[in-house]
């Protein structure tokens, strides 16, 4: 992993600042989010996905992506994070709570 | 927390350009990442000695394949690979190298080239055997046909080094070790290799042994060619040394009166038992003959050529062959000079007189009894006699002043009278010959020097 990390380290610094921006905006976003049922999916889907990885079963060039792929979410998850919780601080620090 | 799982229903607009993000990044990496994995893993695995190594990335999971020249080997190239950082899996497919049993190696030589073959132990020694194979051979063609193989004996390559050195003594032929034994077969390139490749063999390193040396010699050849035009005889190839050299021209000065010795012998080691005391009475029937070769090669001598009458013929054909050491061969082939045409008793008394001043019948010292070196000039002496049929001869014997007169008168009587009876016994008729001696009153030099001594100590040819 930490090789993967020095070797892709540009791509994962865009993951991570497009989770930012994504976190960011996410706060103030008006339109309807993912439903919980479809949230459960997702989230059992991404498990199933790291347990392959884990398990390394995936051969080859696929089995590589499948890494890239999960480490790059996994630091878009982090941006998101990140930009949604430096946004809500920044929105109450400029409007007082009512 | 709660607040974090409402602002998380809302992030996945972004997973749309994170997508596509990844897609790039897949596209653009996984060739450079394959080729730095590859180069990392050749790196790992370069330490340990292996053959036919591939190395084949795909993804992060590398395949490598090689054969190993030891377990203990092969095992730490693939743990050392799998050590790479960024490997994810190493699918192992290396195996040790086939055990050869029994362990053989051969070098073999033709005329234009040096073939290196069976089996080498690492790739080193390899090309360790074909550098000095080159080195050895300057300028030959080497071939290599050598496989790698486990099991080689110990010192294997000292072994294999050393005798590389004596394939560079051989024409043709192979040298193979097969485990600890050592089998050589072929021909020697020069006299005395046979011997220097066994002195060579006893230095093999301990635990191998020669099962089998069938190394042969060249022929040693010794060639002698008397040439009636040229008036020569041209001595070529090989004596055993410098003694036998000197002692066989001077046998040639004295057996061939008339003709120049052209002496083209080396000296050299690898001569038959008994070569001095063949090629000296090989040389008199040679001496013999008009036209006419010799060739000892090993112990067989061939001689061909012209004899000068009929009965010389059957002579040289048949005695000969009690001359020589046990083991000698001897063939003679021997055909008769056409005769020459008869001429007159002056021609013919001027025949005899330019073959006796060329040329003196030599007896032992103070007997009667004619030296064998004189066949030749005998020889000639015969063939003008039948040359002039019609004439009467008078074999006139003469002596120094040394000694008593009655003495010396016996001993040139019996000195002509012995001459007579040699060319009786070549089938001329007796009649026609008379001998006489005259002891020492008819000087042809003067008897106060030993040169003049030895001008009247003669055998003379009189026309009558």
């Amino acid at each position: 992993m930490a090789y993967l990390a020095m070797f892709h380290w540009g791509w994962l610094l865009g993951a991570l600042l497009l989770g930012l921006v994504a976190g960011w905006i996410a706060v103030v976003q008006r339109g309807r989010g993912v439903s919980k049922v479809t949230a459960r999916w997702l989230a059992v889907l991404v498990a199933a996905l790291v347990a392959a990885a884990l398990a390394r079963i995936v051969p080859g060039r696929p089995g590589y992506w499948l890494d890239l792929g999960l480490v790059m979410f996994a630091l878009y998850l982090i941006g998101c994070a990140l930009g949604s919780w430096l946004r809500d601080r920044a929105l109450s620090r400029h409007t007082p709570p009512a | 927390m709660q607040r974090l799982f409402r602002w998380s229903s809302k992030w996945w607009p972004g997973l749309i350009p994170l997508v596509i993000l990844w897609a790039i990044a897949a596209w653009s990496t996984t060739a450079p990442l394959e080729a730095d994995l590859a180069a990392q893993s050749a790196a790992a695995s370069n330490d340990t000695v292996l053959d036919k190594r591939r190395i084949e990335v795909d993804g992060r999971d590398v395949t490598f394949a090689a054969d190993a020249f030891s377990e203990d080997g092969r095992r730490s190239a693939v743990a050392a690979v799998k050590a790479v950082p960024g490997v994810r899996l190493v699918n192992d497919e290396t195996r040790l190298v086939a055990e050869a049993k029994p362990f053989v190696w051969s070098a073999g030589r033709d005329v234009v080239r040096v073939t290196l073959g069976g089996s080498a132990p690492l790739p080193a020694s390899k090309s360790k055997l074909l550098d000095a194979a080159r080195a050895a051979l300057g300028g030959v063609e080497v071939v290599d046909q050598m496989n790698l193989a486990r099991g080689a004996p110990p010192r294997f390559e000292s072994a294999a080094l050393l005798l590389i050195d004596q394939i560079g003594k051989l024409k043709d032929g192979k040298i193979t070790i097969s485990d600890t034994q050592v089998s050589l077969a072929g021909m020697a390139r020069d006299l005395g290799g046979r011997e220097a490749i066994a002195a060579g063999l006893k230095n093999l390193p301990e635990g191998f042994s020669v099962v089998a040396n069938d190394i042969k010699a060249p022929p040693y050849v010794f060639q002698a060619y008397k040439d009636p035009v040229a008036v020569t005889l041209t001595l070529t190839g090989y004596v055993p040394d410098n003694a036998v050299h000197a002692a066989l021209v001077a046998a040639a000065g004295r057996k061939f009166f008339n003709e120049k010795v052209v002496d083209n012998l080396k000296a050299s080691v690898g001569a038959p038992g008994g070569f001095a005391a063949a090629v000296a009475p090989a040389l008199g029937a040679l001496s013999r003959l008009s036209t006419g070769t010799l060739v000892v090669s090993d112990r067989e001598v061939n001689l061909s050529g012209d004899a000068f009458y009929d009965a010389a013929s059957l002579q040289i054909r048949n005695g000969l062959g009690k001359d020589f050491p046990q083991g000698w061969q001897y063939k003679a082939d021997i055909s008769v000079k056409p005769a020459a045409a008869p001429v007159d008793a002056t021609v013919c008394q001027q025949l005899f007189s330019d073959l006796l001043g060329k040329g003196k019948i030599l007896f032992e010292s103070g007997r009667a009894t004619i030296d064998p070196d004189s066949a030749g000039l005998l020889d000639r002496l015969i063939e003008t006699a039948l040359r002039c049929p019609n004439a009467n001869i008078e074999i006139a014997g003469h002596t120094d002043a040394d000694g008593d007169d009655a003495s010396n008168q016996a001993l040139s009587e019996k000195r002509a009278q012995a001459v007579m009876d040699y060319l009786v016994k070549a089938g001329l008729p007796a009649d026609r010959f008379t001998a006489a001696g005259y002891g020492s009153t008819r000087p042809v030099a003067s008897n106060d020097t030993d040169e003049g001594k030895a001008q009247n100590r003669r055998i003379e040819f009189v026309v009558r």
